[in-house]
């Protein structure tokens, strides 16, 4: 299996390469100028030709390319065009943690509910129960997540003030102590994690669903039963864990949205994670950040489906990696 | 089985009870702490009590005067760093007022005139006979945070930062008088003397009216002290930045970026005291509705911008905020080019463009338009209707004698076929089997201009013309414009105090660089021109009256109205008093009104 990996991540390293270059270029060939907020009246003709000779982009296209890669080829991704200059990846890591603990917090929520409504679903077929779940699940599933957030601000912030309406904390947080500023921060999360996971956690509920109603049908559950197993272990030992085994590619694929963001959630409840840097730098044709994120999100995606492979063998025995 | 399955199915629910349980519980009991945005604990209460919070779109891009270029850096750092002179905007003659500690450049209406000079570093200044320098004397008792004087070499060296091109200063136009810059870069030696510590002179190459000299020569200092060992390609990223040295009102005292800045009464500020409230914080929040969310719920006290079709809802929900309006200094106009720009660009020649290169066509489309449906429709009592670019606030130079265009589409229609546009079979005007058809583009993201726009298509498709719209990603439109891509376009100004319309008016294209129309008239050049060599703005008003009236008749494009901007204040604050020159211009005169929550 090492063997395996290593090759996969052999391989993933041309093919990110490759998604860079199309980026630089992509980029670079779009309409828009990274000096044009610079181009205004009032403003000297000159400040705009000054600022693109200090972004260098006053040079062809293929002698930017090779001192990009150069650069690239020491780690050295650049320096922000929109916000003062900041190491790329300073400005990466000072939005990651913050995406981090939104996207893992609702990942754990997305699992735990989608896991359990969907099972709840599989074992009590087309019941009430069964019905209702999946009507309120696909209700949603189908709702925009942006329209979803404003509509739980306007009935938890405005009409029933319980949750506050955006940003990190409190003001003066600081003054509450180190376990007061950890619940104001968690209460700060509520909202933007629940909007996310009752999204998500509908989606998943359907997949565990439709895998566990086919694998209770299967023989192997008939016996298990027949053995005189109790259900609680016919249904978490036996079925669950095969069941499972398509929500293992969903969790692979989930690993870059935890490191991308989410970025409505992030724009409405003023959340500055990684969601937003990336659109922020795509509008402010911030190119030396938007390839950063890129690299990032392109290295995640290759990694979340190499987990997802691995995963796969852990799970089921009969996959040989 | 079923039997078995409700058991599970008890199972999964008790743990989704258990689950819903301590969420509740760790909810309550977090909540009886911090009770949503309304209910504080004493702290927080306190917190909110002595803290201003301001809302902004985005974050500073630098709290550094010499390289932060968007209005919120400029609002944050005018606070942290003092001042050469203090500057007000004469709402009775539209002038702007400049005023060191012992001289003002005129003396202003009784009861106008809010700021106090104290503020202000310089105590007098003396223009030269001839306007071609000005010498500044300073105060003795104005020192930076750090215990040491404010010095006249600290202007000279924060003007070679503007001044150097590695730095790239937004600013470095101010500059554009001064001996040397005709020759193409600025010889400070001699354009900036500083023969001792509280005597300041700055030379320029050519006369400059007084007012013009006051605004260029008071660019907001740095510290020389502090920055002298910076190299100028480190200066956008020095650390420095994110830990400013001042001596305004506020300084500095937390700033996490893309989320919030808080700035704090500076104790030791003598220029002109320090802030009254003790705390402010600007906190980035980028979506609209959350903005006004809070503005309701308490938990912002300013939210700048608000669209007026939320007006009502807004004043219902909270009785404690209330709507301010500045203005007016923003206009929208829909841009015809007059030009052919695919022949320009070509060969160079001018060639009137084959829909909208007559006046008289582009006086029947303004004709054609219904501009205060637009204004009743939108903006209501906050709009008006627009003739030329310079505002009726600005009352020195606005001419007043000048009617609107009417809506009259009967009018539109006559002239139209004056012309030669006839109905064709399909209802559409043409002239030599061309239809009089094109697509009016608008940038993303602005209800105001959608809403516009679809009543133009309206007004235009009813006298015969084709209006198709089309919505550009800003960028994109930007540049479509600067290349002269688009034939018809929605856009708008924010114009500057100090008027100089050439950028956009000017007959050289290559010069004028937002002349994005191609309109050439060159009276109007020469008028510019006969205004800027005025020595006193108020000589200037006939040019800027005849001028008004060339763009009133010429109609290079239709001016469609100007916006009063309007912002949500909570009423626990007092004293703030809202200018054309800023929202914010005297925030450190505000105070808060204790809240009536607080326990005893």
């Amino acid at each position: 299996m090492l063997i395996y990996i290593f090759k996969r991540l052999l391989i993933a390293i041309p093919l990110i390469f490759g998604v860079l270059t199309l980026t630089f270029f992509i980029i670079r060939l779009a309409p828009g100028d990274p000096a044009a907020f610079f181009i205004q009246p009032g403003i000297s003709p000159n400040v705009a030709e000054q600022i693109r000779a200090q972004y260098g982009l006053n040079d062809p296209l293929p002698v930017q390319y090779f001192k990009w890669l150069a650069n690239v080829l020491q780690g050295d991704f650049g320096r922000s065009f929109s916000r003062a200059q900041q190491p790329v990846f300073d400005v990466i890591a000072e939005a990651l943690p913050i995406t981090v603990t939104i996207a893992g917090l609702t990942l754990v929520a997305n699992f735990t509910f989608g896991i359990l409504i969907g099972i709840v679903s599989a074992i009590r077929q087309n019941s009430f129960l069964d019905r209702f779940l999946t009507v309120t699940a696909l209700f949603f599933y189908s709702m925009p997540e942006f329209w979803f957030a404003l509509m739980m601000i306007i009935l938890f912030a405005l009409k029933f003030p319980i949750f506050p309406v955006s940003g990190l904390n409190e003001i003066g947080a600081e003054s509450y102590g180190v376990f007061g500023f950890i619940v104001d921060r968690f209460w700060h999360l509520v909202l933007p994690v629940t909007v996310l996971s009752i999204n998500g956690a509908a989606g998943i509920a359907r997949y565990v669903r439709g895998s566990m109603l086919e694998v209770i049908r299967q023989d192997y559950i008939r016996t298990a039963r027949a053995k005189g197993l109790p259900e609680n272990v016919v249904i978490f030992k036996h079925a669950l864990r095969n069941a499972l085994l398509p929500v293992i590619t969903l969790m692979g694929s989930s690993l870059p949205f935890i490191f991308s963001g989410a970025l409505f959630i992030e724009v409405i409840f003023a959340f500055p994670g990684m969601g937003r840097v990336t659109v922020e730098a795509i509008f402010a044709r911030d190119y030396p950040l938007i390839i950063a994120n890129t690299f990032i999100s392109g290295s995640l995606i290759v990694l979340g489906n190499l987990f997802a492979d691995v995963l796969y063998a852990v799970a089921d025995p009969r996959i040989k990696l | 089985m079923s039997e078995k399955g409700a058991g599970m199915v008890s199972a999964v629910c008790r743990f989704a009870g258990y689950l819903l349980l301590v969420l509740v519980v760790v909810a309550v009991s977090s909540c009886s702490n911090h009770n949503g945005s309304h209910g504080k604990s004493g702290h927080a209460s306190a917190a909110m009590d002595s803290t201003l919070v301001i809302t902004m779109l985005g974050d500073a891009d630098y709290l550094n005067p010499v390289i932060g270029a968007t209005v919120t850096s400029s609002n944050i750092f005018s606070l942290i760093y003092p001042a050469l002179l203090q500057s007000e905007f004469d709402t009775t003659t539209g002038l702007m007022n400049y005023m060191a500690l012992e001289k003002k450049l005129r003396d202003v209406t009784p009861g106008q005139g809010k700021k106090t000079p104290k503020a202000a570093i310089a105590k007098s200044w003396q223009l030269s006979e001839d306007h071609k320098s000005i010498t500044y004397i300073l105060r003795h008792d104005a020192f930076w945070d750090d215990g040491k004087p404010i010095i006249s070499g600290d202007f000279k060296f924060s003007y070679q930062l503007y001044g150097n091109p590695v730095i790239a200063s937004a600013r470095q136009q101010y500059l554009a008088e001064l001996v040397g810059a005709d020759k193409g870069q600025v010889d400070f030696d001699k354009a900036i003397e500083t023969p001792n510590d509280t005597t300041l002179i700055f030379r320029f190459y050519k006369p400059v009216p007084e007012h013009l000299a006051l605004f260029h020569t008071s660019l907001t200092p740095l510290p020389a002290h502090r920055w002298k060992d910076v190299k100028p390609d480190e200066f956008r990223h020095s650390p420095l930045n994110l830990n400013p040295l001042g001596a305004g009102p506020y300084k500095l005292k937390n700033w996490m970026q893309q989320q919030e800045i808080v700035l704090a009464s500076n104790r030791r500020s003598n220029l002109p005291k320090p802030g009254n409230i003790p705390s402010i914080s600007f906190k980035v929040v980028p979506d609209y509705t959350v903005r006004l969310t809070q503005l309701q719920t308490g938990a912002a006290d300013v939210v700048e911008n608000i669209k007026p079709e939320d007006f009502t809802a807004l004043l219902k929900a909270n009785r404690q905020i209330q709507i301010k309006t500045v203005g007016l200094r923003v206009y929208d106009y829909v841009g015809w080019s007059n030009i052919d720009h695919e022949e320009y660009r070509k060969s160079g020649t001018f060639k009137p463009h084959p829909l909208f290169g007559s006046a008289s066509v582009r006086l029947a489309l303004t004709n054609a338009i219904d501009r205060q449906a637009i204004i009743d429709g939108y903006l209501k009592q906050y709009g008006v209707v627009c003739n030329n670019d310079i505002s009726p606030s600005l009352k020195w130079a606005y001419n007043s004698r000048i009617t609107p265009h009417a809506f009259d589409p009967a009018k539109a229609s006559a002239m139209l076929k004056a012309e030669g546009w006839i109905p064709g079979a399909d209802g559409i005007l043409q002239k030599n089997g061309r239809k009089f058809s094109f697509v009016l583009y608008t940038n993303a993201g602005n209800a105001r201009r959608n809403y516009a726009s679809v009543i133009i298509q309206q007004n235009l498709r009813s006298i015969g013309i084709d209006c198709k719209l089309d919505v550009q990603e800003s960028n994109v439109f930007f540049e479509n414009l600067q290349a002269g891509k688009l034939d018809a376009w929605m856009a708008g100004w924010s114009i500057g105090l100090e008027i100089d319309p050439l950028d956009v008016w000017g007959s050289n294209l290559k010069k004028s660089r937002f002349n994005f129309t191609g309109y050439r008239n060159s009276r109007l050049d020469e008028l510019c021109e006969l205004a800027k060599q005025k020595m006193d703005p108020k000589g200037a008003r006939p040019y800027w009256l005849e001028y008004q009236e060339i763009l009133h008749r010429d109609q290079p494009v239709t001016f469609l109205y100007w916006i009063k901007e309007t912002q949500g204040f909570s009423k626990r604050i007092e004293g703030e008093e809202l200018n054309i020159s800023g929202s914010f211009y005297n925030i450190d005169d505000w105070r808060l009104r204790p809240s009536t929550t607080v326990a005893p």
